[in-house]
């Protein structure tokens, strides 16, 4: 539906299908809003307004305290960090791992390679609730239990990445190579030189699943990391969830302390994205 | 861009560095003579008071150190279970009934009754008996009892005054109960007198008790639920709210659980436990208008109570340590730290004044008043199998799809086919 | 390199390059060094515990790893489960119920975001958002708009003088409601990937058509979801293998105590009842395995039926 391509000449279409295109998007972006924004209203009322019935949707009295409550129980600075770590250290891996797998699985014939691509599928296909209890042996026998190296154990390889590069290298023109195999290059050097600057936008969007599984972790901090300090955002949010069953108020405050530094790397982020899809769109 | 990626990686591995650094010596001792040990537990609630006790002991025990690893409930026993299969297990731990015995009878846990028993200061008969039997398998102690908790009835004081109604008091019986729930009841407004909840510990099992029926036998062989008495007691909790319509439904308090709804100052008395008092205490709303009174009787009075233990690993690298800080917890000092911090019911006899006073407005005897009618909660070593099918039939029952006396009989035969597994 | 058009080879290029690739010894090393970090990983870590999942299924539970071979009787066993049965139905309505709208709804976001209209960074921002929040804090926020008496949704239905449902409790809508907020959280995902997809597709092909005169319509369906459909393979299969696992959302929305739970059990949160809450891992491995056949076929299923509509050029 490449829409600018109908923009030629008539001008009455174009501002037709520019109000269509953005009605429905609007329409769409406020279904994807409403509950983060409900999350944020109900975070400034105190508790009798929220439980209240007939609903009020903007506070009528707005506690801060909220928010200094939820700030006060979890050390907030090292939940970020720990994040922060784990997911930079996640996406390297992914990225380097992925699309060196993906790239080999798709352009190039070797023996095998069909049966250990489905090898690779295969992590996909199971619940991750298997691998808890014996990555935590491994981790155990490590000696690395309750540390950050810890939280990047499950990411440092990636079965999604590798099907996601292997599926964008498999679309690229078959013929890209050849230029590069009349000049001599070896395999290594063709994923350098040709395949991985064209890869710009699939090895963005991997960084960012990458980030976001990786953000959205619960389990697996929860029992490797016993230290309240060495915890990620998610599971130091999950903690709280007992704690303050009744305080509808505070809860939502600390869902909102843990989404929106995610939220602001990814509107930074995004813009880089945006810019890299754009750098490497331009194919003749 | 590509400067920018490089810096990152720059800092992401010098961070991860220092914390890889950091979470090493943690493991070790931190200070030359110092051993450290660690304490895990599960109720973000009672942390503080945890850690209470645990400067305490540090400034008695300047050569031990104990961190403090706290948990949510799922996942305490998933970790511990990971821990106990990979060795790792944490030194000192809260144990609960539901697991002592695949925990004691797998040579996880120290037998400490022997320590106990030899020690000056300690003695078994300072905690209640009930508690120390749950830890005792096979003749053998593995804990020494940490608190208790029991079952009271938690009601809206505002909303009996307003009725001209006076309090609940020791001498209500259900069917007493029936009757002023009826005159709270307000379904046009979405009020409701009492919540018969689809829990077990703090919802029917206590009602079944005082009907004189039971859940499980004196020697756990056989299930309690197809006794007439039993049937009887489900039967009054189910009419509660399909007959007498008192009594929010199962599906409403799924939606909104029933200590909620009290909150939210729609349900007039509810069943609770008395872990829930600091939840009590520090919402803005039930702080001022909740209170406690002992639980209506019938043929008898009864309410079900349980106790957490500490437990030492048998695997762990520091036994001395670990013995000396869990016999500080078992001492009255440690128990009334606790007791002031509101956390628990202190196990040790006599200083559970100080949680009476944690928050005087509330009447919190009434907890410990019920102590000396308490029935232990009925558990058994397949208890985490039978219990599933149990609280799905309840629920079935209670929201009306299955009767009363035949899902009661399918508890029965479902129950006793665990328990016959069992010896 | 980049300004490669598709066009007639010289055969004298096509018997250069197979004798480049058919055995170059040279070649398949790379390949396999490439490929080694990640299977070598993916093998201890993932594969390993499968492999030992698949060995417990035969097995009869015991503490702490011990376990015993006891050869096919949880086997035996789970064919007259009928919890087992009623999630596997759950599972595959989940599927149904979810699946075709988020892609339906990704496909037409994807290509909106991808038209020549202002905004759309500030766009792709909020519909990625309930990707990037944490579950735990969706799940409490749609339980609280789901809510019967409290809940946003029926407040709003009110106006509209319509009693809205019980939406978490009913168990005729409960596995609705829960496919409604796995659609809601998974359409900015899905989008994503297409997105990038979308914008792989080299204009030249689209300036062709024009100079050709091909309509709107002709230009989507001749080219954008031929040269998109790698990547639409690709997003269908992921969403289905995640539909299939789904465990999150019934255990956090809804929840225990709640009788709907019958009819919103999925497979993976009967897994999880059986193996964690009840003990009973051997048991438990059992339906891991079953839904690994399944996963398995429909996958399969769906590479075989990739020739029929894929376009890998």
């Amino acid at each position: 539906m490449n829409i600018k391509h109908m923009f030629d000449g008539k001008i009455n279409d174009k501002m037709v299908y520019g109000f269509l295109i953005h009605t429905i998007l609007i329409i769409g972006a406020v279904i994807m809003l409403l509950p983060f924004v409900w999350t944020v209203l109900t975070s400034l009322k105190p508790l009798h307004e929220v439980t209240r019935i007939p609903l009020t949707i903007f506070p009528e009295e707005i506690k801060l305290e909220n928010y200094s409550l939820a700030m006060a129980t979890l050390p907030f600075i090292n939940l970020y960090i720990n994040t922060f770590v784990m997911i930079i250290a996640r996406i390297i891996c992914a990225v380097v791992f992925s699309s060196m797998a993906g790239y080999a699985f798709a352009r190039i014939n070797f023996p095998g390679s069909k049966i250990l691509f489905y090898l690779v599928l295969i992590q996909m296909m199971v619940p991750a609730q298997i691998f808890l209890i014996p990555q935590y042996l491994i981790v155990a026998k490590l000696g690395l239990l309750n540390s950050i190296p810890a939280l990047i154990v499950p990411g440092l390889v990636s079965a999604f990445g590798t099907f996601l590069l292997r599926q964008f290298f498999k679309a690229l023109p078959s013929d890209l190579e050849e230029a590069a195999i009349l000049d001599g290059c070896n395999q290594w050097q063709i994923y350098r030189r040709v395949m991985l600057p064209l890869a710009g936008a699939s090895l963005s969007a991997l960084g960012i699943f990458t980030a976001v599984f990786a953000w959205k972790e619960l389990m697996w901090p929860l029992i490797v990391n016993m230290s309240m300090n060495k915890m990620t955002l998610s599971s130091g949010l999950a903690t709280l969830i007992g704690h303050y069953e009744t305080s509808y108020p505070v809860l939502m405050a600390s869902a909102f302390i843990a989404i929106w530094p995610m939220l602001l790397l990814f509107v930074i982020f995004q813009k880089r994205f945006v810019e890299g899809i754009a750098l490497t769109g331009t194919k003749g | 861009m590509k400067q920018k990626l490089i810096l990152f990686l720059v800092l992401a591995i010098a961070l991860n560095t220092m914390a890889f650094a950091g979470g090493q010596k943690e493991a070790k001792s931190t200070v030359k003579g110092t051993m450290a040990i660690s304490y895990a537990i599960w109720d973000r609630n009672q942390a503080p008071g945890m850690q209470a006790i645990i400067e305490r002991f540090e400034e008695l025990n300047p050569d031990i150190k104990v961190s403090l690893e706290v948990s949510t409930w799922s996942d305490y026993w998933t970790r511990l279970e990971a821990a106990a299969t990979g060795g790792a297990m944490p030194d000192v731990f809260w144990m609960h009934a539901n697991h002592i015995r695949k925990y004691a009878e797998n040579n996880m846990l120290l037998p400490i009754g022997v320590r106990v028993k030899a020690d000056p200061d300690l003695d078994y008969s300072n905690y209640p008996v009930g508690v120390t039997k749950v830890y005792e398998i096979g003749g053998v102690n593995y804990a020494i009892p940490k608190d208790f908790d029991t079952i009271g009835l938690c009601y809206n004081k505002r909303m009996f005054e307003a009725a001209g109604i006076s309090y609940p008091d020791s001498s209500w019986d259900w069917n007493k109960l029936l009757d002023v729930a009826k005159q709270l009841t307000n379904e046009s407004k979405g009020i409701y007198g009492f919540a018969a909840k689809a829990s077990n510990q703090s919802g029917y099992y206590n009602i079944i008790y005082e009907f004189g029926g039971y859940v499980l036998n004196e020697d756990k062989t056989k299930s309690g639920f197809d006794q007439p008495e039993t049937i009887e007691a489900i039967q009054f909790w189910h009419d509660l709210i399909h007959k007498h319509h008192v009594s929010p439904t199962i599906e409403q308090m799924a939606d909104t659980k029933a200590r909620n709804i009290f909150s939210s100052k729609k349900l007039a008395m509810y069943t609770m436990g008395s872990w829930r008092v600091t939840g009590l205490a520090n919402n803005e709303v039930t702080k001022e208008v909740a209170d406690i009174a002992v639980l209506p009787k019938m043929r008898t009075r009864a309410s079900i109570y349980n106790g957490l233990g500490n437990s030492i690993a048998a695997s762990t690298k520091h036994p001395e340590e670990a013995w000396r800080f869990v016999k500080f917890l078992g001492t009255k000092e440690a128990n009334i730290i606790q007791a002031e911090s509101g956390a628990a019911i202190p196990a040790f006899k006599g200083t559970q004044e100080p949680w009476f006073n944690f928050r005087p407005n509330f009447n919190l005897k009434a907890f410990v008043e019920m102590l000396d009618y308490g029935v232990p909660y009925p558990t058994s070593k397949t208890g985490p199998k039978w219990v599933k099918f149990e609280s799905e039939m309840m629920l079935q029952i209670l929201s009306g799809k299955v009767g009363v006396e035949e899902g009661c009989r399918q508890i029965a035969a479902e129950t006793n086919k665990w328990l016959a597994t069992e010896k | 390199m980049l300004g490669i058009e598709v066009r007639e080879r010289p055969s004298i290029l096509k018997d250069r390059k197979k004798k480049y690739f058919r055995k170059n010894k040279g070649n398949y090393a790379w390949a396999y060094f490439m490929i080694a970090p990640t299977l070598i990983g993916l093998f201890i870590l993932n594969i390993w515990p499968i492999i030992q999942t698949i060995y417990l299924s035969f097995c009869s539970s015991g503490d702490f790893g011990k376990f015993i071979w006891m050869g096919g009787g949880n086997y035996v066993k789970i064919l007259t489960d009928r919890t087992f049965w009623q999630a596997t139905v759950n599972t595959f309505l989940f599927v149904l119920l979810s699946v075709p709208g988020a892609i339906c709804l990704s496909l037409l976001t994807a290509g909106l975001l991808n038209s020549k209209i202002k905004g759309k960074a500030l766009y792709r921002t909020i519909y990625f958002l309930p990707v990037v929040a944490a579950p735990a804090a969706i799940a409490m926020v749609w339980r609280w708009l789901y809510n019967k008496e409290y809940g946003l949704i029926n407040h709003m239905l009110l106006f509209f003088g319509i009693q809205g449902p019980g939406w978490n409790t009913d168990p005729g809508i409960a596995l609705a409601s829960i496919a409604i907020v796995a659609i809601w959280s998974s359409v900015g995902y899905n989008m994503i990937i297409l997105l990038a997809g979308l914008q792989n597709i080299p204009k030249s092909y689209y300036e062709a058509a024009d100079i050709d005169g091909a309509n709107p319509f002709r230009k989507y369906f001749s080219i954008t979801l031929p040269l998109l459909s790698p990547t639409l393979f690709f997003v269908i299969v992921l969403s289905v293998m995640r539909a299939l696992k789904q465990f999150d959302l019934v255990y956090m929305i809804t929840g225990i105590q709640n009788p709907a739970i019958r009819q919103t059990r999925t497979l993976v949160y009967y897994f999880f009842e059986r193996g964690f809450e009840m003990d009973d891992k051997a048991y438990a491995s059992v339906i891991i395995v079953f839904l690994f056949l399944i996963i398995m076929l429909v996958t399969w299923f769906q590479f075989i039926i990739q020739k029929k509509w894929v376009y890998y050029n």
